[in-house]
């Protein structure tokens, strides 16, 4: 080869390097339409329309949106999440199983609202702190952002998130099976930072948290929390709150229900009782088998699910023999995941998966496990843990402590059903 | 049959290994949380209080510098703070001066709160029921119906009412008065506030110092504070009193025993929550799938449907804002639009008379749909609106 190329005149050279360099243009300008064998891809042989024609413009959508083909990943609701079909209080799911890592885009966040979705005009928001502190103050929107921020990255779930499936599986998708949860990087102040300032009396133990909109939404939380990790959130994934988040300013109790991280917050009152708010006394308690109702049940318990394979994405393309990953996602209001467990055979076996990315307290946490696939029937289960103790209940171990009427905090063991074909369904698994 | 094999268990270690070196936790008793000490080794919320320490919390950086003198906002106004500081504690310290008759209360009930919460408060079209349920309670002081449990093809549902759930009275007034009526929250007064509340204990059978409510019982701050409600002993944990956040505390501290957690067994388990703990687990299947979800499920990535670029007219947006929540079905009474035939009764009056009806409220509609906001030609539009819509379907 050297021998033979290097006895090529300089001349020789330029003239074959010219006529290949024809062939190579003309084929770029016609491309052959005509596919090898059954095995080309007219993908590949072919030109695609994207790759000979001009894009838009750089800025044509000055705020970016997603690919016009990703319209189906949105959220979902249903007339059993509302009043008789009635969207204004009613609840829409984040669709999980298009998701991928712990950070949830704010347009996908799941949305529960009272009185509709409230659009406040940010020039007049006002946000009151008073009651038992030594100086009541009153701040615009412009001067709570020029407290010290902090950022963190928290789940939100409803309480109510699993709340059809007490007595049986009743949704036949991972969206409505565990969607109404989302998780975000949240930037706002620290309360206690506001606190220090204003001088909390010691008697002050209870803190009112209130909405501004239609319905006033308002809880009680006890002062330990406020002076821990609660702050007074302006900004999700780096912009401001969406609207459907409570636009400009909400309350954000790190791993608590998420209907205590009131939206679109008006004023924050300090006293020595709790206030026996509406959504806290009438709903947002669990009533249990005794027939008396747990109340002020704070924390969102250990909890997780598989989000790969499910039902909107099943293993029907698999074939036996196929090394394949299984994920999902853990998560616990009372702290960090420690890891998960994942079960094939519905609860009698289990062996440990792998957590991924970051792992961080009172936030998702993704888990892994590679499966050879063996296209036998299965009953995957995961079942999480966290660094206070708490591991993941059977439903049968939930039950018994609370019966099947409490509607909040259902952080049972799930099941997903994988027939011999790969098709995934939801069941659970009793005794 | 799947054993641990010697990877994944290593992966598991170094996966805690990592955790634990990101998050320094501290769960020592006595931590430390602001200026408060928790005494015992959890949380109030029986997790885990991760300690705030030079410049570190758990994976997170903090700015360690002092943020005292930090001083943006002003000092509330007392009639500023007494504008928005309008709540009541159950004692009743709070409550407006007013009052409000149970006969006024029906009146305003059946105009304004019937259409969702049914007659009588009895529900029946999907909004929340507010009267009914039985009280009667067993030798331990419990709501016998409180006990229903749908298992085993009971049906009964326990009733979260006013009168057999609700722990106290002045919710409901703060809320009647805050939240409602539903499409037109704070247009009530405080006194028709008491008269709908007057009513609705009414007609859950409170008494009030022992005196039953009648037609003529005339609600106020002093009667209302004295209510007891059936089931104010019906919650746990203790939230009352100068020990009640220690309860709290313990309460979630024990939660295998108050809220039921599960235990990490790896091979050959049997379900501990079985009925004997040894039982063969079964499997439950889905009965009646819910799949009516709105918009219908879909992973297909392909071009959306075009939508034709329609404008919405401003009497349109109004019909939305104000009165669609009622005349979009006719599961609340009034005429549905897009339903000619009702839409033809109605019309039979003719067009001045229906947006003169419009205006003056008419059976369970308030005048102006409640929205005392809208202008009398504002009404005339969406008449209009509703009567051209009908036209089209």
């Amino acid at each position: 080869m050297l021998e033979e190329s290097t006895s090529i005149s300089r001349r020789d050279f330029f003239r074959k390097t010219a006529s290949v360099s024809a062939v190579a243009a003309a084929s770029i300008i016609a491309p052959s339409t005509v596919l090898g064998s059954d095995l080309d891809d007219k993908n590949i042989i072919h030109h695609t329309k994207w790759g000979t024609t001009l894009g838009d413009e750089c800025n044509f959508n000055p705020y970016g949106l997603p690919s016009k083909y990703e319209h189906n990943v949105v959220r979902r609701t249903s007339a059993l999440m509302s009043s008789a079909g009635d969207m204004h209080a009613a609840i829409s799911m984040t669709p999980l199983h298009e998701l991928e890592g712990i950070i949830v885009p704010n347009g996908l966040h799941f949305t529960r609202t009272h009185n509709g979705v409230a659009h406040i005009n940010p020039n007049e928001f006002r946000l009151m702190i008073h009651g038992l502190v030594e100086k009541s103050i009153v701040l615009t929107l412009d001067q709570l952002k020029r407290y010290p921020s902090e950022t963190r990255i928290h789940f939100l779930e409803c309480p109510s998130n699993g709340a059809a499936e007490w007595k049986g599986p009743q949704f036949g998708s991972l969206q409505f099976v565990r969607g109404m949860m989302s998780c975000t990087e949240w930037t706002g102040v620290r309360l206690k930072t506001i606190l220090d300032e204003l001088g909390l009396k010691p008697e002050a133990k209870w803190m009112l948290a209130e909405g501004s909109d239609g319905s006033e939404m308002s809880r009680t939380l006890p002062i330990e929390k406020v002076l821990d990790d609660v702050m007074i959130v302006y900004a999700m994934n780096g912009e401001a709150l969406r609207d459907e988040q409570g636009y400009p300013v909400r309350l954000l109790a790190p791993g608590w229900e998420a209907n205590l991280c009131v939206k679109w917050l008006k004023r924050l009152e300090f006293g020595d009782k709790p206030w026996y708010a509406k959504e806290e006394t009438s709903k947002y308690t669990a009533l249990t088998a005794s027939g008396k109702a747990i109340q002020h049940f704070y924390a969102n318990e250990t909890n997780s699910v598989i989000t790969s394979p499910c039902p909107e994405y099943p293993w029907t393309d698999l074939k036996v023999g196929d090394l394949v990953e299984i994920e999902g996602l853990a998560w616990s209001g009372h702290g960090t995941i420690k890891g998960v467990d994942i079960s094939f055979d519905g609860g009698k076996n289990w062996v440990e998966a792998n957590l991924k990315g970051l792992v961080l307290p009172k936030a998702w946490t993704r888990f892994s496990y590679m499966y050879r696939y063996e296209g036998k029937p299965l009953l995957l289960q995961s079942r999480s843990y966290d660094d206070s103790d708490n591991v993941q209940p059977t439903v049968n171990q939930e039950k018994k402590v609370v019966g099947v009427e409490g509607v909040y905090h259902r952080n049972a063991i799930h099941t997903w059903a994988v027939d011999a074909k790969g098709k995934v369904t939801n069941v659970q698994v009793r005794s | 049959m799947f054993k641990l094999d010697h990877k994944s268990i290593t992966n598991g270690i170094k996966a805690i290994a990592t955790s634990a070196l990101l998050v320094s936790v501290s769960i020592a008793a006595p931590a430390t949380v602001g200026e408060y000490e928790i005494k015992n080794k959890t949380a109030i919320d029986g997790g885990v209080t991760y300690k705030r320490a030079n410049g570190n919390y758990a994976a997170y950086k903090y700015n360690e510098q002092s943020t005292k003198g930090v001083n943006f906002g002003r000092e509330a106004t007392a009639n500023e703070i007494k504008a928005w500081d309008v709540d009541a504690l159950p004692d009743g310290t709070g409550l407006p001066e007013g009052e409000g008759s149970v006969e006024l209360g029906d009146e305003l009930y059946e105009a304004q709160c019937a259409s969702c919460h049914g007659e009588f408060g009895a529900g029946g079209n999907g909004y929340p029921q507010l009267t009914g349920g039985n009280q009667d309670k067993d030798e331990n002081g419990i709501v016998i119906t409180l006990k229903n449990q749908r298992v085993y093809g009971s049906t009964d549902a326990p009733k979260r009412t006013v009168g057999t759930y609700w722990p106290v009275a002045t919710t409901l007034f703060t809320y009647i008065r805050d939240a409602m009526p539903y499409a037109h929250p704070k247009s009530l007064t405080n006194s028709e506030t008491y008269a709908i509340t007057a009513y609705l204990l009414a007609n859950n059978g409170i008494e009030i110092d022992g005196v039953e409510m009648d037609e003529e019982y005339v609600l106020n701050k002093e009667k209302l504070m004295k209510v007891t409600l059936p089931n104010r002993d019906g919650f746990y944990p203790n939230i009352d009193g100068p020990n009640a956040q220690e309860d709290i505390r313990a309460f979630f501290a024990d939660r295998a025993k108050n809220i039921g957690s599960g235990t990490r067994c790896m091979t050959d388990c049997k379900d501990p929550g079985g009925k004997d703990g040894k039982t063969e687990a079964s499997v439950v299947k889905i009965k009646y799938e819910m799949s009516d979800v709105v918009p219908p499920y879909s992973t297909v990535r392909d071009l959306p449907p075009v939508v034709e670029n329609k404008s919405v007219s401003k009497a349109e947006t109004l019909y939305n804002e104000s009165c669609k929540l009622c005349h979009a079905t006719d599961s609340m009474g009034a005429p549905a639009v897009g339903d000619t035939d009702a839409w033809a009764d109605v019309m039979e009056k003719g067009f001045a008379e229906v947006v003169h009806n419009a205006i003056q409220g008419m059976g369970g509609m308030p005048p102006k749909g409640g929205n005392m906001d809208l202008t009398n030609t504002e009404i005339k539009q969406i008449v209009e609106f509703m009567v051209d819509s009908n036209k089209k379907h």
